[in-house]
């Protein structure tokens, strides 16, 4: 499939996401200072507390007042900000290239947004596909110069990639083995289940989250009369006769699909959220990761 | 020989046959019609259709279901090529002839609901088992035949016709049946009707078959010519019960005119005994009864004295529950005695004016004395045209044409070319009296002397009272309805005595006989026990020239026009039971139908009866002779049809 031709960040979404930060459950060290509070006392200006003095500290950070109303040595502490490790990865085999807009589009267009946050927000971000072998890092990007660069990384995300969401997601841990926050982005179709996967995610100290999207077609399948279906992907071939008993049954097996992932990730800590294809990235992100807690 | 492929479908069959391969076909492309489409992942489509198989009782059936198919297909296969067949008739012929007995005995309720019902029940098994090349022709028969459908192959026709088929009350004769049956079945004959028949005038074999109960005189003259008939199943049981009457009838007494005697006979042709009660009823009331018991295969008559009795209607009636309803009733028409009107034409002759003046001469008939001379004038002209006789007594003289009556020759031959005499003999020895004549009853002539006589010719049909050596010297012929008797010598000559039978006691025996026989009381006492289905000759005292006759059971009137010599002919004598003769609204004279044929009452069924037509004789059987009716062909039917569903199975496994 050619570039996409949906502009991935609109101005109005700019606006938007201008006044958004990415959120993490959990506070990671950042190589750098970064614009968020971090668990180590640092320099700062924000004072957080005293501790006693011992040999080998800085002298620069000694209470002198206290010494001096005391005659005993305190050290000051300070509160130290730190950046966030932010990575995006995304689903690009063939069966996310399905739908109005292409689920790859609307992943795109959600990594695109949830970039720009932490870009603007100084936060280390980083995309990949699943399809990225191990041993071939990605760049890295950090601030708002780039991103441009980002923007063009992911126009030039294809669809069509081979391998398989454990497979993918092994070494994308491999390759990325700091803390940080993790969203990936994909419809789960992988026949051999999602359970091997989201557990290397799991055991990563990261902070899991899966967007499950599915294109329209997928939620209501609008079929009729007798079709040969032929998997995207492996060329499989299940041929059906659309029946109203077929249609109940598919649905009840998406729900199932849909819920057994979600009460996956809510028993191991990964928060897990359901899109359609349709719906606009801006309504997400504003929304329902807002009340989801991944961004604020 | 070449092997000839016979075409065994009928175009129907073959068109069902052709459409199979298109249907196939269209169930190939139907199957190459499923479009692919391209789907994201099959993944949550498989899983729904492997849990719809799993759900699906059809589904865990499927494989076997496809299994069962093919062995079913297979075991179809296998069963068509043991060529199978079912139990059925086998149709020597495809021209078939259903003979099918509705007389009188097939009312028999023996079998439920009657015979005839049974052996309508087995026509319709037949038709049912007829092939579509063959045609059949239904026969309905009595004493006489009739063709309910001609030779066709349209079977609702034939059923319909058969069940149109009604029961009579009337004997049994087979001959006319096979008339019927050998007319289109046997050359120079030809089809009435050619629409459905074209080819019948080509003489074609056909198999005759025979329901009835065997209650009829086999025909061993008829020739069957290209018919063949199927062993019979005589339709009814071997131990019915049935009384029936088998004679009844009613007498003056011979010492008072006014008292009425009614005998009848009653047979029991069971085979149990049977004791039962006789009524006797006139015109509807009872008015005598006798308890009666008859051994089984026995007779038993009744007598009734009757006091005052004029005229009316007895009806005899058999209060028993047996097989056969319609034997139990007989009735008998009491008319008041009339006394006969004679016409006595003689030169003179003393003695037989002597026997004509008797005590019960004179009861039986008025007399009238005109010499020959009278023959000759128009008032003998008239009357005796108009039947204002009932008998004319010529002696040695002879009318120019014969009168309108019964006739008594003496010394004459009777006008026209009929009788004829041989030479004049002497002393003719006479050899033999035909006792069983009522003119004979009670005659005696060994004491009668002749001595010359002329032998006579008598015309065919008519019978020898006494014969001489040389040839018959009294004979009684018939003649239109009436009889002429003819005496070979004279009572007494012109100049001599010829015979000494007038001083004998025999002649005015003879002179009542002849009285009461030719003088027309014998008619008026006796009249009317016709057999179902035999015409009646009514002369009823009446100037009308149309009449009506109204059938028992209130049947519908029919009108009767006079015939020939002022008698009134009715044959629709179906029934049995009092007919009313009208005219107008006045009832003039009534007539009885009885059965009173022991064939008819004898309905229990001989298992060893054989049927014997011409020269032919067929035993009977119990059941139709078996053949084998081929299914194969419903079987390889089936087959295809099991293939048929197979491929649509397989088809639609993703939908089951």
């Amino acid at each position: 499939m050619a570039t996409s031709e949906i502009p991935l960040l609109t101005p109005d979404l700019l606006a938007q996401l201008e006044r958004l930060e990415l959120v993490s459950r959990k506070i990671f060290r950042g190589r750098i200072k970064g614009e968020r509070r971090s668990l180590r006392k640092g320099q700062s200006v924000e004072f957080a507390d005293f501790r006693s003095y011992v040999p080998g500290d800085d002298l620069r950070f000694v209470d002198w007042n206290t010494y001096a109303r005391l005659d005993r040595l305190f050290l000051k502490l300070f509160m130290e900000e730190e950046d966030l490790h932010f990575y995006c990865l995304i689903d690009a085999s063939e069966s996310m290239n399905f739908g109005t807009p292409t689920k790859l589009d609307f992943a795109r267009q959600l990594a695109a947004a949830l970039g720009f946050i932490g870009l603007i927000r100084s936060d280390r971000v980083k995309i990949e596909t699943l399809g990225q072998p191990a041993g071939q890092p990605g760049a890295t990007w950090r601030g708002r110069a780039s991103v441009w660069r980002m923007l063009d990384h992911l126009q030039n995300v294809q669809p069509g990639e081979t391998a398989s969401l454990s497979q993918g997601i092994k070494n994308f841990c491999l390759r990325n083995s700091g803390r940080g926050i993790v969203v990936l982005i994909s419809d789960l179709m992988d026949k051999q289940g999602y359970d091997e996967a989201f557990r290397y995610l799991t055991a990563q100290r990261m902070d899991p989250y899966i967007i499950h999207v599915l294109s329209e077609e997928e939620v209501e399948p609008d079929i009729k009369g007798d079709l040969k279906l032929v998997d995207s992907e492996d060329g499989d071939v299940t041929e059906i006769t659309a029946s109203g008993p077929l249609f109940k049954r598919y649905k009840q097996n998406l729900n199932a699909f849909v819920g057994g992932a979600q009460e996956f990730c809510a028993r191991r800590g990964m928060s897990y959220l359901f899109a359609r294809s349709s719906q606009p990235v801006d309504q997400l992100v504003s929304g329902y990761l807002r009340k989801r807690g991944l961004i604020k | 020989m070449m092997p000839q492929l016979t075409n065994m479908l009928s175009p129907w069959q073959w068109g069902l046959l052709a459409a199979v391969p298109p249907a196939i076909i269209a169930l190939y492309f139907l199957k190459l019609k499923r479009e692919p489409l391209e789907v994201p992942s099959t993944y949550l489509w498989h899983k729904s259709i492997e849990d719809l198989h799993v759900n699906s009782i059809w589904q865990r059936l499927r494989r076997s279901l496809l299994l069962l198919l093919q062995l079913l297909l297979i075991a179809l296969l296998i069963m068509v090529l043991l060529k199978p067949s079912l139990k059925g008739t086998a149709f020597n012929q495809n021209r078939l002839i259903f003979l099918i007995d509705n007389s009188a005995s097939m009312g028999a309720t023996d079998v439920q609901p009657t015979r005839l019902d049974e052996a309508k029940r087995r026509v319709h098994e037949l038709i049912d088992q007829m092939g579509s090349s063959d045609v059949a022709m239904l026969v309905s028969f009595s004493d006489s035949a009739r063709v309910e459908q001609m030779f066709t192959d349209n079977r609702g026709e034939l059923r319909r016709r058969l069940d149109a088929i009604k029961p009579t009350d009337k004997p049994t004769a087979i001959s006319e049946a096979l008339r019927v049956a050998s007319v289109l079945a046997n050359p120079g004959r030809s089809a009435t009707d050619m629409r459905t028949d074209t080819a019948v005038a080509e003489a074609q074999p056909a198999e005759m078959f025979f329901f009835s109960d065997g209650n009829f005189v086999d025909d061993p003259d008829f020739s069957l010519g290209n018919l063949s008939v199927a062993q019979p199943v005589w339709i009814g049981t071997q131990d019915p019960r049935n009384v029936a009457i088998a004679a009844f009838s009613t007498a003056r007494s011979e010492t008072n005119a006014d008292k009425l005697q009614a005998f009848g006979r009653i047979e029991n042709s069971g085979l149990t005994d049977a004791s039962l009660d006789v009524e006797l009823l006139l015109n509807g009331e009872m008015i005598d009864a006798e308890n009666v018991s008859i051994p089984a295969g026995k007779s038993r008559g009744v007598k009734f004295d009757l006091e005052q009795v004029a005229t009316g209607v007895l009806e005899l009636r058999l209060i028993v529950d047996d097989h056969l309803a319609v034997d139990n009733h007989a009735w008998a028409v009491v008319h008041t005695p009339r006394k006969g009107r004679v016409l006595l034409v003689t030169p003179g002759n003393e003695p037989l004016q002597m026997a004509l003046r008797t005590e019960r001469a004179v009861e039986t008939a008025d007399v009238m004395l005109k010499s020959p001379d009278f023959l000759s004038t128009p008032e003998y002209r008239a009357q005796s045209a108009a039947a204002a006789w009932d008998l004319i007594i010529y002696d040695r003289c002879r009318p120019e044409a014969m009168p309108q009556a019964n006739t008594i020759f003496i010394g004459a031959l009777p006008a026209g070319e009929l009788w004829s005499e041989l030479e004049k003999v002497t002393v003719p020895g006479i050899i033999d009296v035909n006792r069983a004549h009522p003119l004979m009853q009670w005659i005696d002539m060994s004491d009668v002397l002749v001595i010359e006589a002329k032998p006579l010719v008598a015309p065919a049909g008519s019978t020898p009272l006494v014969e001489a050596t040389e040839g018959p010297l009294l004979a009684v012929g018939p003649r239109e309805g009436f009889e002429d008797v003819v005496l070979g010598f004279e009572l007494i000559g012109a100049d001599k005595i010829g015979t000494n039978w007038p001083v004998r006691p025999s002649f005015p025996v003879f002179v009542l006989n002849a009285l009461s026989y030719l003088g027309g009381n014998r008619e008026s006492q006796a009249a009317g026990t016709v057999q179902p289905g035999r015409p009646v000759a009514s002369r009823p005292d009446s100037e009308a020239e149309q009449l009506q006759i109204v059938p028992p059971h209130d049947g519908e009137p029919v009108d009767v026009a006079r015939g020939k010599h002022g008698v009134f002919h009715f044959a629709g004598t179906g029934q049995v039971g009092i007919y009313e003769v009208l005219e107008g609204s006045k009832e003039v004279d009534h007539f009885a139908v009885n059965l009173f044929d022991p064939r008819e009452s004898a309905i229990h069924i001989k298992p060893e009866r054989a049927l014997k037509i011409g020269h032919v004789e067929t035993e009977s059987r119990s059941e139709w002779h078996e053949a084998r009716r081929d299914t194969w062909k419903w079987l390889l039917l089936g087959a295809l049809a099991i293939l048929v569903f197979e491929w649509y199975i397989y088809n639609r496994r993703a939908y089951l």
